[in-house]
């Protein structure tokens, strides 16, 4: 496969779970404010915009809204990873199936009305929760119609990285270092946001019971091993798409990538709540996005952007 | 409606009549309506379907034709000061058709007018017969921009210079195909064909059945085949189509052809030469490439050789062609044979290497470079469409009968100062053929535009991309001056 090729499809498959993830966290909120008290619907606003990196307030929720999701000049609105992800897909489209590229190239066509028009979106949290189902759609268009290649295995690589990217980034607003960024601690009403943010809520129901305890979140989406938006399952991803991408690829040049992916499968699979619990959460959750990041670099450096002269 | 009703409609279906209301026939010739006003007899079909479905369905047919395009991406995108627009070449919902009879004619004249021009392109890049016959002026090749002194005595598989060429073909008046353009370097608007065809047959599923419209589908195979054949035959021959990038308006053409053929689609970025081999850069390796499908035009294809600062390129690869390790498809240098000058000249070259007389027409030319066409051109300036040699999409034009007095005369002054740059003809009336517009059906001019692909043998896809100027009036079927395209029926019989 090509490698500007691998590129394309690792990129437009990240963009593509930054939006889902996006939208989730948008269509939970809109969904969730009408229950809350004026501080507590502040707060978890703060928390919204501090998860997907948006620092500064805007004057109105309709304008914060827009701005998360529409927003072109905004780089992590839900608008602006599809486009990218379009982007992506676009260039390469003779990869694609027809299934595919037409699912990606409507749900842009049908947001983009909304990026040009600031005031537009009267019922906006019917727009993320279809925009998520569309996004549920694709990836199942995607599953069903594309070889399981190694174009796919990059997909699942991509997608997988930025998944457990962005778990560890609202779990480090919930229990590390970023709580600080938002001034009320999460409450009762909080946990439960989190839980739905990860579309979490029944399936850690059906383990734990409606007991709602902060400890058994985090095990629940750091290390459940079944259930799609954990950690340890996004790891496992990462680790799984790492054995089938670049199939011939000689053995010294993967030798790099994979012992990154057994170390960070190493600290996903025998970490133990109780030892995070009592303290070392902040540094574990940086840790796991320190070693996506090692993993992301490591690839580009063996099957991506290496240099001619090291092959010839 | 009762079926009575449509019965009478459609014996009735004549210029002037709904929904023909606003169907004036001029002096161009009608592909639907004969002089006297009738049905041509292959129209008939489509005359009795447009007749039947009511206009809101057709409206809505159309529709859904232009939002199939808008899906599958076929756009081509407009940018402006601020925002990139992505726009559709608009496809009209009536297919242009053509009969067993004249394809036949057209697909015979084709095949003589490549054979010729690759005999032509071997010969002024090797022994230079026909210059030292004197049949063509050595300074209209030798002078010419698209001339490659690089070629000179390279070999080329089966002397096949052109493998894939879009000839322009209009009708005239009285009823006759004439060439008015090859196009022999980096042609495009197959896969508009091909996606005309895609939605059209779905909007007139039981018209088409019925007319027995010759299937244009294998083209993507036949051009693969063509690709394979420039090479030695081996199982693991790698083929790759290379295009400017995605911001290329024919990007959707570059990406659908690669995809139909199950090949690569590579950019410059992704190739690299070593020791004259080309190869992509994979993820598992380096990966050696046999044969190159080019849509980048010659200037800038390596930028080693030809233009320096064409980022679009790949340094070596002309060595790399030189010394026979990849096969470019054109190959480089094709355009000499394409100009407005030698495009006069071609009717002479089909005698001269085949013995054969030409089947198609060619449009009447003018050279300016001789002195007795000169003062004839100077003398009929307002009747007369004058070009500039090297330019095309419409630059360096005058059309003389649009053009006011002033401009004439501006013009005839550049004509005295460099003829040699300059040919006329005269205005073509192109055919009309009936146009879905404003919920009736107009004539709108057309061309014909067929595929021609050639490397031992030649083979035409019984297809073509027919323009259609949508404005009322109006002869230009360029797409950036608001043309669109119809899908083309050849039919069986």
């Amino acid at each position: 496969m090509l490698s500007r090729v691998a590129d394309s499809l690792y990129w437009m498959s990240r963009y593509l779970e930054r939006a889902e993830h996006i939208a989730r966290l948008i269509a939970v909120k809109l969904e969730t404010t009408v229950d809350q008290s004026r501080e507590d619907a502040e707060a978890s606003w703060a928390r919204v915009r501090a998860a997907l990196w948006t620092e500064n307030r805007a004057a109105t929720d309709a304008a914060l809204t827009h701005r998360l999701a529409f927003d072109l000049g905004n780089e992590f609105s839900l608008f602006s990873s599809i486009n990218f992800a379009r982007d992506n897909a676009r260039q390469v489209r003779e990869q694609l199936t027809i299934e595919v590229w037409e699912s990606l190239n409507l749900l842009y066509l049908s947001l983009k009305p909304l990026s040009q028009d600031a005031g537009s979106s009267r019922n906006p949290a019917r727009i993320f929760r279809q925009t998520l189902q569309e996004l549920h759609a694709l990836e199942g268009v995607t599953s069903s119609t594309l070889s399981h290649d190694e174009g796919w295995y990059f997909l699942e690589l991509g997608r997988h990285i930025e998944r457990a990217q962005l778990i560890c980034r609202l779990l480090d607003l919930h229990f590390g270092v970023a709580r600080s960024l938002v001034a009320a601690a999460p409450n009762y009403f909080d946990w439960l946001v989190l839980l739905k943010d990860c579309s979490a809520f029944e399936p850690y129901c059906k383990v734990y019971t409606a007991a709602i305890q902060p400890e058994r979140i985090a095990e629940f989406l750091l290390f459940n091993p079944e259930f799609p938006h954990s950690v340890r399952f996004a790891v496992d991803g990462v680790c799984n798409a790492l054995t089938h991408v670049a199939p011939g690829a000689p053995p010294h040049r993967r030798a790099g990538v994979e012992r990154l992916a057994g170390r960070l499968k190493a600290s996903a699979d025998f970490t133990q709540i109780d030892e995070l619990m009592s303290g070392s959460i902040d540094h574990f959750l940086a840790d796991i996005a320190g070693q996506c990041e090692q993993i992301h670099e490591a690839v580009y450096v063996a099957y991506i952007a290496y240099g001619a002269e090291t092959v010839l | 409606m009762s079926s009575a009703l449509q019965i009478v409609e459609h014996e009735g279906a004549e210029p002037g009549r709904a929904p023909y209301g606003n169907y004036r026939l001029g002096a161009a010739y009608d592909e639907m309506f004969a002089p006297d006003g009738k049905v041509r007899p292959h129209y008939a079909g489509l005359a009795e379907s447009v007749s039947i479905i009511p206009a809101e369905e057709l409206r809505r047919r159309q529709q859904a034709c232009e939002a199939s395009f808008l899906h599958q991406g076929i756009t081509f995108t407009v940018y402006s000061d601020k925002q990139a627009t992505e726009r559709i070449i608009p496809t009209d919902l009536l297919p242009r058709i053509v009969t067993a009879d004249e394809w036949a004619r057209v697909e015979a004249g084709l095949r003589q007018r490549i054979l010729a021009l690759n005999h032509f392109l071997r010969d002024i890049y090797n022994d230079g017969r026909v210059l030292k016959d004197g049949l063509v002026p050595r300074s209209m090749i030798y002078g010419s921009k698209h001339y490659r002194r690089e070629m000179r005595g390279l070999p080329v598989p089966h002397d096949a210079y052109v493998n894939v060429c879009g000839t322009d073909l209009v009708r005239r008046e009285d009823g006759a195909f004439v060439v008015l353009e090859d196009n022999l370097r980096v042609p495009s608007g197959v896969s508009y064909m091909l996606a005309n065809r895609d939605v059209v047959r779905r909007a007139f599923p039981d018209l088409f059945r019925a007319q027995a419209v010759r299937p244009i589908e294998h083209y993507p195979r036949e051009l693969l085949a063509t690709l394979r054949a420039l090479t030695p035959v081996r199982d693991d021959v790698s083929i790759a189509v290379l295009t400017p990038g995605v911001f290329n308006s024919a990007y959707f053409e570059h990406a659908f052809l690669a995809r139909q053929m199950g090949v690569e689609l590579v950019e410059g970025r992704d190739l690299l030469v070593n020791d004259n081999v080309v190869y992509t850069r994979t993820t598992s390796g380096l990966k050696r490439i046999d044969v190159i499908y080019r849509r980048i035009d010659d200037d800038f294809i390596d930028p080693l050789i030809f233009r320096d600062d064409s980022a679009l390129g790949v340094s070596g690869l002309f060595n790399a062609y030189r010394a026979g390790n990849v096969v470019i498809a054109n190959a480089l240098g094709t355009g000499v044979a394409d100009d407005k000058a030698i495009y006069a000249y071609v009717p002479r070259l089909i005698r001269y290497y085949l013995s054969e007389e030409p089947i198609l027409e060619s449009v009447e030319t003018f050279l300016c470079r001789e002195p007795k066409s000169l003062s004839h051109v100077l003398a009929n300036l307002d009747k007369l469409v004058v070009k500039a040699v090297g330019e095309s999409g419409g630059y360096g034009m005058l059309i003389g009968a649009h053009a006011t007095k002033a401009e004439r005369a501006a013009f005839a002054e550049k004509v005295k100062a460099d003829p040699d740059n300059y040919i006329a003809q005269p205005t073509i009336q192109l055919s009309t053929a009936p146009t879905f517009a404003d919920g009736g059906v107009e004539p709108r001019h057309v061309d014909l535009r067929p595929f021609v692909l050639h490397a031992q043998d030649t083979v035409i896809v019984p297809g073509a991309l027919t323009r259609v100027a949508l404005k009322r009036g109006s002869l230009v079927v360029n797409s950036s001056q608001g043309g669109g395209s119809k899908d083309t029926w050849v039919l069986s019989n």
